[in-house]
């Protein structure tokens, strides 16, 4: 995999990587959704993270990321309260911070570019941040878990640690769009062509799927402005993705998940129907690398996964 | 040197019923843009094969068309950045329109939309009243230069999610340039330009940045939420549903630390809106089942007071 952070960003990340590979700790930042509706992402990941050997420090105190909506009211908003964030993160001493979800990732990194790029833009946060006491000195990098598991783990240990194989399993990838849009705030791989998804599914023995939904957006943030937009956003990716064979999805983002798993029966009518399931990445990951699939709330899914899991000798 | 398989959709609207492929081998580097790439293509291999260029120099907006998959501009898109392993270049038409032949479209929507937020300055009062031009200052035309170097290659629109599933949205070029009149301190007509783009689904964004691919940089995503904002900051069609939605989420934000999700969902469709709520029940429903309903109300996260202060330093227009 060939790292593109932004220039600015390799100075640093580098000397995150060298630390982090010592003490394995991260600072964890799950956002709203993996603490409401999608709890078992929450859940997975931390048995993931036992199953890596890292330790993964929530920031419990941490506010929304402004989940790409509070831009829509208020410019500065969504950029301080994630100053706060990081503020925190930094007096835990916990400068590598990790989402689990792509629009968390997207909009906390959009908001540490803008901070980092501008000392205006700093010494007005951290005016805000000082009448409670707190100072972000711009030491945090976030990165998606994703990114962890490949930059961190490495997909060849990744690899080694499998003891349940997908056996074949044909798994679509399904990016979500702020883990890779705009470049200019992403840019760790190619928002144009990404594979990274695609070399985990390999690595846990699985194959991964091809068809050009994969980049494209799943329609959450607009699914209430217009009745039917969603649905029919997540049918076109979805019958794209079973055309080409997928036999499940995986997504690095619990919006995508919920869209895509909610909306799947809704979008029958129009689209036919796909009724994949839709894992969210440390769910099948935590699978491969041992963690009980009882463990992983599968039978959370509305579209329950486990039927085309036995039918890959994956479970019983 | 080397081998450039040009893969090209090929379909006549006047002749054709259904598409076919043809694939041109060209000799040539493969720093060579696909715009030249296929001029060459035509001149010496097949002078059929149809596309529109003019400026060869991503001034003109005429070449968008869909290579390896991305729109791009072909004369800004050198062949090497996106061959295939096989060392194949896939050309098609830009998605979102109806092709008219080969890597022609019919662009009539686009212009329809472009049209429709009426894309001259309309002043207030008549030039007469004036003794000098009407004068901006550097700081209120620095705002629209970026906007103002938008090519109309459509790009953006036919990269669109939204366009693709629902033709009345507007699309990121639009609103772009609706921004561009709606900021532009000398037009008179700001009000009605935001009932009209808000009109045309403003607010269907599905801020996905497909649009952040503008080879212009014009960045349409950006220029979206800033229409957004002036919407809200002049209070206009505030009972859609895209700016009840907006504020129901900073509300709740401000409240809990976090974005509440039943909250959410009961203040943007309504709380009082029987058949808007019955719309998204039986969704809800199946959450139930499952176990998977957001809590309804939620513990506000530890030093919550900090998050209200940073509202409240920002005057954030929360309800």
């Amino acid at each position: 995999m060939s790292s593109t952070l932004l220039p600015e960003e390799r100075a640093l990340d580098a000397h995150v990587r060298t630390n982090s590979s010592k003490s394995k700790r991260y600072g964890f930042f799950p956002g709203c959704v993996a603490k409401e509706s999608c709890k078992e992402l929450f859940n997975s990941t931390m048995l993931l993270a036992d199953k890596l050997g890292i330790e993964l420090v929530e920031l419990t105190a941490a506010s929304c990321c402004g989940a790409s909506v509070l831009n829509d009211t208020n410019r500065d908003v969504a950029r301080v309260l994630n100053a706060r964030t990081y503020a925190q993160a930094e007096a835990l001493g916990l400068d590598d911070v990790i989402t689990i979800c792509s629009t968390c990732t997207g909009h906390m990194r959009a908001a540490n570019k803008e901070l980092r790029e501008s000392e205006e833009r700093m010494a007005h946060a951290n005016a805000i941040l000082g009448k409670f006491g707190a100072n972000y000195k711009g030491s945090v990098t976030v990165r998606h878990l994703l990114w962890l598991l490949i930059d961190d783990i490495g997909l060849d240990a990744l690899r080694s640690m499998v003891v349940r194989p997908l056996n074949g399993l044909k798994v679509a990838p399904f990016y979500g769009c702020h883990i890779i849009r705009p470049e200019s705030v992403n840019g760790w791989e190619s928002a144009r062509h990404p594979h990274s998804l695609e070399d985990v599914i390999v690595a846990l023995g699985g194959e991964a799927v091809d068809y050009a939904g994969k980049t494209r957006c799943c329609g959450f943030h607009v699914q209430l402005e217009k009745d039917g937009i969603a649905s029919s956003m997540v049918g076109q990716n979805m019958r794209m993705a079973k055309d080409n064979g997928a036999e499940a999805v995986i997504t690095p983002c619990p919006l995508c998940h919920l869209a895509l798993d909610g909306y799947q029966a809704d979008a029958a009518a129009r689209w036919g129907r796909t009724d994949l399931p839709i894992f969210h990445l440390p769910q099948l990951v935590a699978y491969a690398l041992g963690v009980p699939a009882e463990k992983l709330g599968l039978n959370k899914h509305l579209i329950d996964p486990r039927e085309v899991m036995v039918s890959r000798d994956l479970i019983n | 040197m080397a081998k450039i398989k040009l893969d090209i959709f090929r379909f006549d609207e006047a002749t054709d019923t259904i598409p076919h492929r043809d694939e041109v081998t060209v000799d040539l580097p493969e720093t060579t843009t696909v715009l030249d790439a296929l001029e060459y293509a035509k001149a010496e291999v097949d002078g059929s094969i149809s596309f529109r260029r003019s400026c060869r120099s991503a001034i003109c907006g005429s070449c968008s068309m869909s290579i390896g998959g991305v729109t791009s501009l072909a004369c800004k898109t050198s062949c090497g950045s996106a061959m295939e392993e096989d060392g194949s270049v896939k050309i098609d038409p830009m998605p979102n329109f109806q092709p008219m032949k080969d890597l022609v479209v019919h662009m009539d929507p686009f212009w329809d939309k472009y049209a429709r937020l009426k894309p001259y300055l309309q002043p207030n009062d008549a030039d007469s009243a004036h003794a000098t031009e009407r004068r901006v200052s550097p700081d209120d035309m620095k705002k629209l230069v970026d906007v103002a170097n938008c090519i109309m290659c459509a790009t953006c629109y036919s990269l669109c999610p939204v366009v693709s599933v629902d033709p009345a949205f507007a699309g990121p070029a639009a609103i772009a340039y609706a921004y561009r009149f709606i900021e532009d301190v000398r037009d008179g007509k700001r009000t009605d330009r935001l009932a009209q783009i808000s009109e045309d689904y403003l607010w269907l964004c599905a801020h996905c940045y497909a649009c952040s691919y503008c080879p212009k940089h014009v960045d349409p995503n950006d220029r979206i939420i800033d229409v957004k904002r002036a919407t809200i900051k002049d209070r206009v069609m505030m009972n859609e549903r895209g700016p009840r939605h907006a504020l129901v989420v900073a509300k709740t934000i401000k409240q809990t630390g976090m974005l509440a999700e039943t909250e959410v969902i009961q203040g943007t469709v309504g709380r009082f809106n029987i058949r808007g709520l019955l719309k998204v029940a039986p969704l809800g429903a199946r959450m139930a089942l499952k176990g998977k309903l957001p809590p309804p109300f939620l513990k506000p996260v530890p030093k919550v007071d900090e998050i209200r202060t940073i509202f409240d330093a920002l005057e954030a227009p929360v309800r």
